[in-house]
């Protein structure tokens, strides 16, 4: 199946051309349509290794370890397309802060941007101190237009490349890039199922919880302070509760009896929608943070689950088994103007609308009965199915930039976290260990 | 645009459903902050327990903490990262625990020989062989009518994991509703659904699919 439609333009959002475009009672941010929009070339001319480090290979590997983690983020930006400098005769390796005369015959090829820069180690061998200086060149300019110092102990080494990657996104688009995001997922511990959270690339995964038994579907706040949960905490009763990741410390927000599932913070951080079974069948309720004030949104004897906001807060996608199997319904934040938005299929289920408006993700089962991630635009008119093959998909959850989707899959034997672009390209494996890894969900941006 | 206007009245219903719902408020309130232990006690599946009065703030201004962009500099001074402050909170006590209950449960069921009753691709609807089992299993939880049965509904892997805990509801509540229908106590039964979370079988195959397709009756221990 061709796809065609995705195409991002970030240089016009960054002149401030967001264009919100009402379609049907949905609300729509739609980047401009600029078919014609080609990724910026840049080419990494190394992170060379300045002095200090003890042993000359500590330094090579810091170095071009930092380089690889640059290269990989810039990669998956999808505004910048990578230019290997040695294979169109650049030669690489800079030390100072002035741009070299290579870089101009690298311009003259088509680069538009050239990123460089060092990083070394102090001596102290229990806890050295790593320091980076990461520079930009600009074709247009012909001249290095800018530049970042880093330092911090050996555990942010990733983190400096991060932070690279995204001021370079950040430079170019306006955008603050998904370098530095992270993903929150589920991954089975012994017979217990633990909330951790990992960066964006699968790196440095932390432990949230340890409770010793279900927490599920984990889903972020807007300011990413806080996550928020199932969480079987007596085995009986599944409470929503919410975690701060700086401290650990839990709240209970909703211990109603039944089932307490799929919670969702507002945009605004100012209304947690969720599912509950509390009056009978499971319906959906909205939670205003501030008042405290419970609002029930879904009347009915179908189950409705998995709410999922709209960028501007107005509007939620969710989940309703009111038609017989479930399908996928839009509905305005106070319950009203319900509409179905899925008819192809008999299973269509776990909806998240995409931070840009445009596209809302979801799990369609195929005519083969296979669970894989479908497209489908909020009027309903365009529908892509943007996995295939064996194996069951579950729980798309958006980048903050809108350009890609983490799952769950099995595809390999176990479930394990994939990221795809939202054109369907670009499938990569992000956790690699574990018996399974479920619900993945990805952090806004910062 | 129609349906728009004859769905009109539904905040007036909303609304009506809201002034009864605040009942529920005065009756919710729990010491949040230290949410742990404030949850320890709490309804063991009754119809206690409610929406927290104590939620911190989340709302969002547009600003997420101190880690933003700063911006490229020609003469850039120096940014010092700090490290990931991510801490999990173990609570070994809780994990324990749980094995220690779960264990208890497991033993208590074997020995009052509870069956599970198995449900098809789909279905919540119980079948006769599954209504053969369910009458074995309510004459013992009427003859022990001390003892109190979670009923658990269980689904195969296939489908979302969300979607599952709905069926997996559904399921529990085919098999407590029918042992009322028998005649048990609803008072001694209790329903929860663990969707595909909690699988007794592992492999990707039709019959490891129909084992997990279950209503599973475990006795409480304890209590």
């Amino acid at each position: 199946m061709t796809f065609r439609i995705v195409v991002f333009i970030s240089l016009c959002l960054s002149v401030g051309l967001a264009w919100i475009i009402e379609s049907g009672a949905t609300d729509v941010f739609l980047e401009a349509a600029r078919p014609d929009f080609q990724k910026i070339p840049l080419g990494v001319a190394g992170i060379d290794n300045s002095g200090g480090a003890e042993s000359p290979e500590g330094r090579i590997r810091l170095g071009s370890r930092i380089e690889e983690v640059l290269k990989a983020d810039v990669r998956r930006s999808l505004v910048f397309s990578l230019v290997d400098l040695p294979s169109i005769g650049i030669k690489v390796g800079h030390l100072g802060a002035v741009p070299d005369p290579e870089f101009k015959k690298a311009a003259e090829q088509g680069v538009s941007v050239i990123v460089w820069g060092k990083a070394g180690m102090t001596n102290d061998a229990k806890d050295p101190d790593v320091n980076m200086d990461g520079y930009v060149y600009d074709a247009g300019s012909d001249e290095m237009v800018g530049g970042k110092r880093y330092a911090g102990g050996t555990s942010v080494v990733r983190l400096m490349a991060h932070r690279f990657a995204d001021e370079l996104v950040f430079r170019y688009t306006g955008e603050p890039g998904i370098a530095r995001t992270k993903i929150a997922y589920v991954s089975e511990q012994g017979s217990a199922r633990e909330l951790f959270v990992m960066d964006y690339d699968g790196y440095d995964s932390r432990q949230l919880t340890a409770d010793g038994f279900l927490n599920l579907m984990p889903k972020w706040s807007p300011d990413r302070r806080f996550i928020v949960f199932t969480a079987y905490r007596n085995r009986n009763t599944q409470n929503i509760d919410m975690i701060e990741l700086a401290t650990g410390k839990r709240w209970t927000l909703v211990s109603l009896s039944g089932l307490n599932i799929t919670p969702a913070l507002s945009p605004d951080g100012n209304f947690l929608a969720f599912a509950s079974s509390h009056e009978g069948n499971s319906d959906l309720y909205s939670l205003d943070t501030r008042t405290k004030a419970m609002q029930r949104l879904t009347v009915h004897a179908g189950g409705d689950l998995s709410p999922s906001w709209s960028p501007s807060g107005r509007e939620l996608v969710f989940t309703s088994d009111r038609s017989g199997g479930p399908q996928i319904f839009l509905m305005s934040m106070d319950g009203t103007n319900v509409r179905r938005l899925t008819f192809e299929g008999n299973y269509n289920a776990a909806p998240a609308w995409s931070p840009r408006g445009n596209w809302i993700a979801y799990v369609c089962r195929s005519p083969k009965k296979e669970y894989k991630i479908c497209l489908i635009t909020p009027d309903g008119q365009k529908r892509v199915q943007l996995t295939s093959g064996p194996g069951v998909d579950d729980a798309p959850s958006w980048s903050p930039d809108g350009r890609h989707l983490v799952f769950s899959s099995t595809a390999g034997g176990k479930s394990q976290i994939y990221m795809i672009n939202a054109d369907g390209k670009d499938l990569e494996q992000i956790t690699f260990t574990g018996t399974h890894n479920s619900a993945p969900t990805w952090s806004p941006a910062s | 645009m129609k349906r728009l206007q004859s769905i009109m009245c539904a905040p007036l219903i909303l609304g009506s459903i809201l002034l009864g719902l605040s009942g529920c408020f005065s009756k919710a309130v729990q010491s949040g902050g230290e949410g742990q232990s404030a949850q320890q006690g709490a309804a063991k599946g009754s119809n206690e327990g409610g929406v927290s009065q104590n939620i911190p703030d989340t709302s969002f201004f547009g600003q997420n903490g101190s880690d933003g962009l700063r911006g490229l500099d020609k003469n850039p001074s120096e940014e010092r990262l700090g490290g990931n402050t991510l801490t999990a909170k173990a609570d070994p006590g809780s994990a324990s625990r749980q094995m220690e209950e779960l264990r208890a449960e497991q033993l208590a069921s074997e020995a009052a020989g509870l069956r599970d009753v198995l449900f098809a691709y789909d279905s919540f609807a119980i079948s006769e062989e599954g209504r053969q089992v369910l009458a074995r299993n309510a004459e013992w939880i009427k003859s022990n009518s001390g003892a109190h049965v979670t009923v658990e509904g269980h689904c195969d892997e296939r489908g979302t994991l969300a979607y599952n805990l709905v069926l997996g509801e559904k399921r529990a509540k085919s098999v407590r509703n029918y042992l009322v229908e028998l005649g048990v106590s609803p008072k001694q039964l209790l329903v929860v659904s663990y969707g595909k979370e909690r699988p007794v079988c592992a492999e990707h195959t039709e019959s490891c699919y129909a084992q997990n397709r279950r209503g599973h009756m475990v006795v409480k221990a304890g209590k």
